[in-house]
């Protein structure tokens, strides 16, 4: 990419920012750092005043621009809904074509080049989650044909703290009788941390192997724990197969398989992920879930659904700037705290980090879960 | 003192990491929500009144053009640097410092977001009344500096009735208070001067806010006209039964069909007018001013009414007013918000005219605007990259001015002067009305280093910066 292929692809797009500034406070980012360069009007103009000769790429450019969340909050709160989450994006390829970005640029394409996962493990590590399962009789989780594939996605794959998602999802599926496989080291990276990094070039080559997996174990249904596997599955992929987040099918599951839930007393409060919610419209599943478990108390969030605030793990801003994203994830937690609800609930692994960390860090007290978790702990045999 | 010594011992005043100075961030603080641009030499983000201090007196021995701004959404060009120098933005000084709840007060930073300060007071049941169309982001320090307005200044009036007291920077670092939590401060109303006077007079650092107790009861009616006429004939004919609403909103016929387009509200495309008349108060006797609205309405040829029943029906009413600006800016890439106020009864020969300036430039106007104050908000949608038409609508708004002025009204209702509209300020003051500002601005700013080149035409008589 570069500025002839922006000006092309966007400078109409960037046109239509009337620098009203309305999108302002809908910007985690903006919020924490307070200067214009933070901003979803900043990076408009920056991406605009590129194309129009007026400023050059420079490391400050790079520094802005690889801390966008990507959350597309901006964008809501935009008039002309101008497209900055998808401009940053294309800017970032720019940035990376004049060799402007962060070092963990490079580390992360390598390992999905080597070993198809933004790990530094060996893909056939993929699984290893299932020694969580040791407790179900049944623990052949691969299987050559089935209707469901199980896509975990690298983060709950090989991040242990994320581990129990893939665990509780693949427990229910067992308990309601789900014909579901997982590809073990067959799943390859679903490639949107190369778009969020700027160097997309290779995603094809992973986009076929997965799409070629799919049709040969012949499943009519993709799940996702992950929201932003689950979005660039929805959005770039386009298989021939129903596509379904991990919300969705609980709560399909739930209407078809009524199981008695066990009753959990709490007040619990739903944090929208960006790449499930805003970013691809699956806001009231999760919360038909929740209201299905008996003494489960929902109470939302001030942001909520559409409005929902990044937990600050968007955009690959922890990679790039840790500390940053850990003073996102602050006012999150911060937004959590308030309503008084004795846990947060998401249905996202990277949220589920993101927030956690945060709160173990600055020793605050608070419960995290993912809602894989919840249903997990109600479903009685489990 | 070359930038870089500048920005050295800018360095020693306020943190480092708050002290902007590359490319990208003199393009960053070089725009506003208006059509201007220019950069500063360097961006501060001071912390504390001392360290604003700190910068004025450097920027006043130095002879460099300090310029405050809040969150940048003004739409005059008031915050542009037009003669470089220093931004000082205030996106650090956002807390709310006290709220005086016997003495119905608040003291805020200057950085507090409106919107912010009105959440918070609500949960109290107290309300802050001035609501500009960007509450959400604008800044109290700005909504000071712009004498800012909003739909609820018909009934509760514009920032200025709201302001009680500030801290302020004078031009040499001195800090000082003017005005304070009592309802009639002696001594000049120094207060009152340096509400809308858009940081050319000092930087506040502190304000005193008066607040009010939340509104018992809410009415919300929407009536439909087939003429601008009609519509326009009820808004004055409602003030001149005696009642003031609390809003009183006007959108004509290219507003309705635009966010009929993007948000179905439900209003009939052939329609040329609708009314948004919202009544606040005590619930004893809200009733019967809702019925006499709807019988000067029905006088007045209305075609349909609406009443909301409950807050969801209020939504619906407000959700089309609300989503205009949204609307509308779907057909064009860019749009120029006009802002001149005429007396009410002058709303039908001046709205006629705003539109056949339109004609006559060939650009698209439509007007979505505050009614009952007479504030026309003649809204321009074009493309800012066409040069050719850029022109056309910097003449058409000049012109949309100076039809206000005819008509013996004012060339800004809530928007300022800025740079955008200094060459219109002798439409509507004399030379000698122009010489006793110039000489307040001298008196404040001797050196004329606030924000200078802004809402004065002419030259002020000292020593010029840039």
């Amino acid at each position: 990419m570069n500025i002839i292929q922006l000006r092309k692809l966007f400078y109409e797009e960037v046109a239509k920012c009337n620098k009203c500034g309305f999108c302002l406070p809908s910007c985690p980012l903006y919020y924490v750092q307070k200067v214009e360069s933070a901003s979803p009007r900043g990076m408009n103009a920056i991406t605009r005043a590129v194309i129009e000769g007026r400023l050059k790429w420079s490391p400050e450019i790079e520094r802005s621009i690889f801390s966008c969340l990507g959350c597309g909050a901006c964008t809501v709160a935009c008039f002309p809904s101008v497209k900055t989450r998808e401009m940053v994006f294309q800017d970032r390829e720019c940035l990376v074509h004049e060799g402007l970005y962060p070092k963990v640029v490079d580390r992360l394409a390598s390992y999905i080049q080597e070993n198809h996962n933004i790990s530094d493990e060996d893909n056939e590590e993929r699984g290893d989650w299932r020694e969580f399962l040791k407790d179900l009789p049944e623990n052949n989780l691969e299987k050559d044909h089935a209707e469901v594939i199980y896509f975990v996605g690298c983060v709950s794959s090989f991040f242990p703290m994320a581990q129990k998602i893939p665990a509780n999802m693949a427990r229910i599926m067992e308990r309601c009788r789900v014909d579901f496989t997982i590809l073990g080291g067959e799943e390859w990276c679903c490639g949107f941390p190369l778009i969020g990094a700027g160097v997309p070039e290779n995603i094809k080559a992973l986009m076929d192997h997965n799409l070629e997996k799919v049709k040969e174990v012949g499943a009519k249904k993709i799940v996702f724990t992950c929201p932003s596997c689950y979005h660039i599955w929805k959005t770039f992929y386009e298989p021939d197969v129903e596509i379904l987040s991990s919300s969705e099918l609980l709560q399909q599951l739930l209407l078809e398989h009524p199981v008695s839930l066990k009753e959990i007393n709490a007040t619990v409060t739903y944090h929208d992920p960006c790449d499930l919610g805003r970013n691809s419209g699956v806001f009231e599943p999760p919360r038909e879930v929740l209201k299905a478990i008996p003494g489960i108390h929902l109470v939302e969030l001030p942001n909520n659904r559409q409005l929902a605030m990044c937990c600050g793990g968007g955009g690959n801003l922890e990679m790039v700037d840790p500390e940053l994203s850990g003073k996102v994830a602050q006012i999150k937690i911060e937004e959590i705290l308030k309503t008084g609800a004795d846990m947060v609930v998401s249905s996202c692994q990277q949220c589920l980090r993101t927030i956690s960390t945060r709160a173990r860090r600055q020793k605050i007290d608070l419960v995290v879960k993912d809602l894989t978790d919840l249903v997990a702990e109600a479903i009685p045999t489990l | 003192m070359d930038t870089q010594e500048l920005i050295d011992r800018i360095k020693k005043i306020v943190e480092p990491d708050y002290v902007l100075s590359s490319e990208m961030d003199l393009t960053l603080y070089s725009y506003d929500a208006s059509l201007e641009r220019d950069r500063p030499e360097v961006v501060v983000l001071p912390s504390s009144t001392e360290e604003v201090s700190g910068v004025v007196a450097l920027a006043y021995r130095e002879k460099i053009p300090v310029v405050a701004r809040g969150s940048g959404t003004n739409l005059s060009g008031g915050t542009i640097p037009t003669k470089g120098g220093i931004v000082v933005h205030f996106s650090r000084m956002n807390r709310i410092l006290e709220i005086d709840i016997p003495n119905r007060t608040v003291t805020v930073e200057p950085g507090v977001i409106t919107l912010d300060l009105q959440n918070h007071l609500l949960n109290q049941g107290l309300v802050y009344a001035p609501d500009p169309a960007s509450q959400k982001v604008s800044t109290l320090g700005g909504n000071l500096g712009e004498n800012s307005g909003g739909p609820h200044c018909l009934k509760y009036g514009v920032t200025t009735n709201h302001v009680l007291g500030a801290e302020v920077v004078l031009y040499d670092g001195t800090v000082v208070w003017t005005g304070g939590k009592s309802q009639d401060h002696p001594g000049y109303d120094l207060t009152g001067l340096l509400v809308g006077s858009e940081g050319t007079l000092g930087l506040v650092t502190k304000i005193i806010l008066k607040i009010l107790r939340a509104p018992e009861a809410i009415k919300t009616i929407l009536a439909l006209y087939d003429t601008i006429e009609d519509a326009s004939n009820t808004v004055s004919a409602i003030i001149a039964e005696g009642i003031v609403p609390a809003t009183l909103e006007m959108m004509d016929n290219l507003i309705m069909t635009a966010v009929e387009e993007s948000i179905h509200a439900g209003y009939p495309l052939d329609a040329a007018a609708v009314l948004i008349i919202e009544l606040d108060g005590m619930s004893d006797g809200m009733d019967r001013q809702a019925r006499k609205i709807l019988e000067v309405c029905k006088r007045h040829h209305v075609r349909e009414i609406q009443l909301a029943k409950d807050d969801a029906e209020r939504e619906r009413l407000w959700a089309g007013r609300k989503g205009a600006f949204g609307a509308v800016a779907r057909l064009r890439p860019s749009y120029m918000v006009c802002d001149g106020t005429v007396a009410r009864t002058k709303l039908p020969q001046v709205l006629s005219r705003v539109l056949e300036t339109g004609k006559k430039y060939g650009v698209l106007i439509g007007n979505v605007f505050h009614a009952g104050d007479g504030n026309l908000h003649p809204l321009i949608l074009f493309d800012e990259r066409d040069e050719a038409e850029l022109e056309r609508v910097r003449k058409a708004a000049s012109e949309i001015l100076k039809i206000c002025a005819d008509a013996g009204g004012t060339i800004s209702g809530e928007h300022g002067i800025g740079v955008e509209k200094i060459k219109e300020m002798p439409l509507i003051f004399s030379d000698s009305d122009l010489e006793a500002m110039r000489q307040v601005k001298r008196a404040f700013d001797p050196e004329d280093i606030l924000n200078p080149g802004k809402i004065l035409p002419g030259t002020l008589g000292v020593p010029q910066n840039g």
